[in-house]
């Protein structure tokens, strides 16, 4: 049976008439188990493959390649479809045409699934709402199917008018959870991001299509892994308070702010999909009326909920005091993810304003970069920039935009550009 | 003391709880109502002693009944109060049973005890008794732990109820004549210091670097008789309704050495050692036999002991006077509020605890017998003591 625990890191103390408690509320799972095995609800996988006309022959062969491998880490009894998409989006296995639009895995039906991957050939645009759309129509057409996850490839830019992507993401939040993979550089990160952010996904580039099995068969095997289907963080903040934002801080910084779903007058619910044994960090901000010094006060009671139980809770608090010893301490957790927000802010402004030739402001967004991931301790981020920028100082932000950047490096530093890394224990 | 063997736990955090205890050194819960076991015996007379966080106390009887049965409403909204402390609608943290309780042992006796403002915990305690009716016997006592010892709020409170215990019998009437009552109240007043001084050695570490100490006062009343016993500097004041009141006993300060010799009250009172006290009880403390002193209460008025929370913000007598009349009320428990409300409101910088008792000739419209040796038992109404407005 799986298990919560929630720990908060904060500084409670505020001065006289402050009004900000930020906390960051750390969440750790345990004993979830595998996905679909915990009990009355079953699990369900779509893999989906771009199959536009762009796909070349070695990314086409590649995209099988992690299909297969990927359908080879399904658990079996686990419902699954596998999904191929170009200009409309078509159902590659299994093979009906009306009815349940996935069935249970077994040893014969994955050699099926195989087969038919094995048969996909490229041609054709990229139209990627129609994939989103029948993907959601296959996991309604199995209503036992509870935890519902889907893989979604592709490698080009998605030739629709604007907004219609939009409206195909809009109908699939909340419903399934999607991790995207961009192959090659000819994919857009901004149009692919809002599907990941909304669908509760990971988003990453894999720069050549030798890599991309292993990256399926990662994906596939942590979301076997999640064996607490779905799960909600609460945040309850007095009456007259406002919730400033929930940020989801680590493994990557995820804005959940606008995500709020009403639970009562005081509480809302935020989604945060289905879990593993794993470890995640949110950032709460609450602004609250000031109150005498000596006083305290709950800011926030921010719980856990999965399966309707409250798994766990943490409190945050705010004592108010004239010490300012106290209250000028920042504390550690809260200062180091707040930088981490800030450097992926910086680093996708920097990338965007490089994009439209405005280097002034994309030398400065990434000089601030640079000094944030040294600052935060942040190595990837800054092997990363180091292909993007000439750091002269990091610890000032001194940088010069290097004057050829392979487009790979460019986007692998975008699309990582949410990951966060935990505060090194000193 | 208690053997060891019946080392009970806190039920709240789990936390090992001292012999005796009725909160938790390490949470502060009330443990008295739910852990019987931590005062052995359902007759124990520490059982009616049990602060009660509501302001309608009226828990007089000889059985513990417990202090927490509903959710508690929130002080400031009203609202229920969650588990965890804090109000589910505006999220003020509820004071805990240690941090704030009050106690009316009778209709013309009661008392207030808070944390104040600045303290992060009360480490003032108090020990009421009353017998019914004015006119009867009343004990009140107040001691002040000393903010900078190890657990003296545990301390304070075990030195009350030890004191309370030593003065809740009768007095000894001596040989007759007021001299040799005198002097058995003098030698029970002593006794109870050394009982209270007993009870916080017990509540120290004897590895304490810091050992627990705490300031002891006791205001005696018996008919028109009104004794007082200080150790350090908490105070008890008698303040007639008309003329001018009396602080009973100086205090044992370096704020009195400094008036004794011979620097105005005020500006002693405002110097920097000003609060440092020459006496106390605990395990480091060299004496402690109190002062102590009888006047006869001839006029209508208060009694009110009283920690230095309260009497930073009105130290001459006339002053909290003042403020007693500035309540506006004579119920003792509204009075003993108030008092501590606006101490709060000056700042509350230190623990504030206010005990006071209605002293003077009784009113003949519900003139008690004077005879009447009934301790307050079960048997009394709220009616009974809603007479005594």
């Amino acid at each position: 049976m799986a298990e919560f625990t929630a720990a908060v890191y904060q500084n409670e103390f505020l001065p006289d008439g402050g009004t900000d408690v930020n906390a960051i509320v750390s969440v750790t799972c345990t004993g979830a188990g595998t996905a679909g095995q915990g009990g009355s609800a079953a699990a369900g996988e779509i893999i989906i493959i771009d199959t536009s006309g762009s796909m070349g022959v070695e990314s086409m062969e590649a995209a099988k390649q992690a299909a297969t491998a990927a359908l080879a880490e399904i658990v079996d009894g686990t419902f699954f479809a596998v999904v191929s998409g170009n200009g409309a989006a078509f159902l590659v296995y299994p093979a009906v045409s009306s009815g349940p639009g996935m069935v249970r895995m077994t040893a014969s039906t994955r050699v099926e699934a195989s087969a038919a991957v094995a048969q996909l050939r490229s041609a054709g645009g990229t139209v990627i709402s129609t994939w989103l759309d029948l993907a959601g129509t296959l996991f309604a057409s199995v209503p036992e199917v509870q935890q519902r996850h889907a893989i979604l490839l592709t490698d080009g830019e998605n030739n629709e008018r604007p907004g219609v992507l939009q409206q195909a993401i809009d109908r699939a939040t909340g419903y399934y959870q999607c991790d995207c993979r961009g192959i090659g550089v000819d994919w857009k990160v901004a149009e692919i991001r809002p599907i990941a952010q909304a669908l509760l996904g990971t988003i990453d580039i894999i720069p050549a299509p030798g890599q991309l099995r292993a990256a399926f068969e990662a994906i596939m095997r942590t979301a076997m892994s999640r064996g607490v289907a779905d799960a909600e963080l609460r945040v309850w903040a007095p009456q007259g308070s406002q919730v400033v934002f929930v940020k989801q801080v680590s493994p990557t910084v995820e804005d959940l702010t606008g995500r709020r779903t009403v639970v009562n007058d005081l509480t809302g619910g935020y989604p945060t999909g289905a879990w593993s044994d794993e470890s995640r960090d949110y950032h709460v901000a609450i602004r609250l009326a000031a109150k005498a010094i000596g006083q305290e006060q709950l800011a926030a009671r921010v719980q856990v909920v999965a399966g309707g139980e409250v798994k766990a809770q943490g409190l945050v608090k705010a004592k108010w005091s004239d010490d300012s010893a106290l209250t000028t301490r920042i504390d550690q957790q809260v200062a180091h993810y707040t930088g981490q927000a800030e450097l992926a802010q910086v680093i996708q402004e920097g990338l965007a304003a490089k994009a439209i030739g405005d280097e002034e402001t994309a030398t400065t967004k990434l000089g601030r970069a640079v000094q944030l991931a040294a600052e935060t301790g942040n190595d990837e981020a800054t092997a990363k920039l180091r292909k993007v920028v000439d750091v002269q100082d990091a610890d000032t932000g001194t940088v010069q935009l290097k004057k050829a950047v392979e487009k790979a490096d460019e986007m692998a530093l975008d699309t990582a550009s949410t990951k966060t890394t935990r505060v090194r224990k000193s | 003391m208690t053997a060891p063997a019946q080392q009970v736990t806190c039920p709240a955090c789990g936390e090992p709880l001292a012999a005796g205890a009725q909160f938790c050194e390490a949470c502060g819960a009330s443990v008295s109502a739910v852990s019987p076991a931590a005062v052995p015996g359902a007759e124990s007379p520490l059982d009616e002693l049990s602060p009660i966080s509501t302001p309608t106390a009226r828990d007089l009887g000889g059985t513990a009944t417990p202090a927490v049965a509903a959710p508690r409403a929130c002080a400031e909204c009203g609202s229920p109060v969650g588990d965890d402390g804090y109000c589910t609608v505006c999220g003020s943290k509820a004071p805990s049973e240690r941090d704030h309780f009050e106690q009316a042992p009778a209709s013309w006796v009661a008392g207030v005890c808070d944390r104040g403002v600045k303290h992060s915990r009360n480490e003032d305690a108090m020990a009421l008794f009353a017998e019914p009716a004015q006119g009867g016997r009343a004990v009140l006592i107040v001691c002040d732990g000393v903010s900078n010892s190890d657990g003296s709020d545990v301390a304070s409170l075990a030195a009350a109820r030890a004191a309370l215990e030593v003065l809740r019998p009768p007095l000894p009437k001596g040989i007759g004549g007021a001299a040799s009552a005198d002097a058995v109240a003098t030698r029970v007043l002593t006794t109870a210091a050394d009982a209270a001084n007993t009870a916080v050695i017990a509540h120290t570490e004897p590895s304490s670097p810091r050992p627990a100490s705490c300031t002891f006062a006791v205001g005696l009343v018996d008919g028109s008789t009104v004794r007082c016993a200080i150790i350090g500097d908490s105070r008890a004041y008698l303040l007639p309704d008309a003329g001018g009141g009396t602080q009973l006993l100086p205090d044992d300060s370096m704020a009195q050495a400094l008036i004794a010799a011979g620097h105005p009250r005020l500006e002693a009172e405002a110097s920097p050692q000003a609060h440092a006290i020459t006496k106390w009880l605990g395990a480091d403390s060299p004496d402690v036999v109190p002062r102590v002193a009888t006047v006869t209460a001839g006029a209508p008025g208060w009694l009110v002991v009283c920690s230095d929370g309260l009497w930073n913000y009105a130290s001459e007598p006339d002053a909290l006077r003042a403020q007693l009349d500035a309540a506006g009320t004579s119920e003792p428990l509204a009075l003993a509020s108030a008092l501590v409300a606006w101490a709060i409101e000056q700042g509350g910088h230190d623990n504030i605890t206010v005990a006071l008792a209605r002293v003077g000739p009784v009113p003949a419209q519900d003139a008690a017998p004077v005879s009447s040796p009934e301790p307050v038992g079960e048997n009394a109404t709220d009616d009974e003591r809603q007479v005594h407005g």
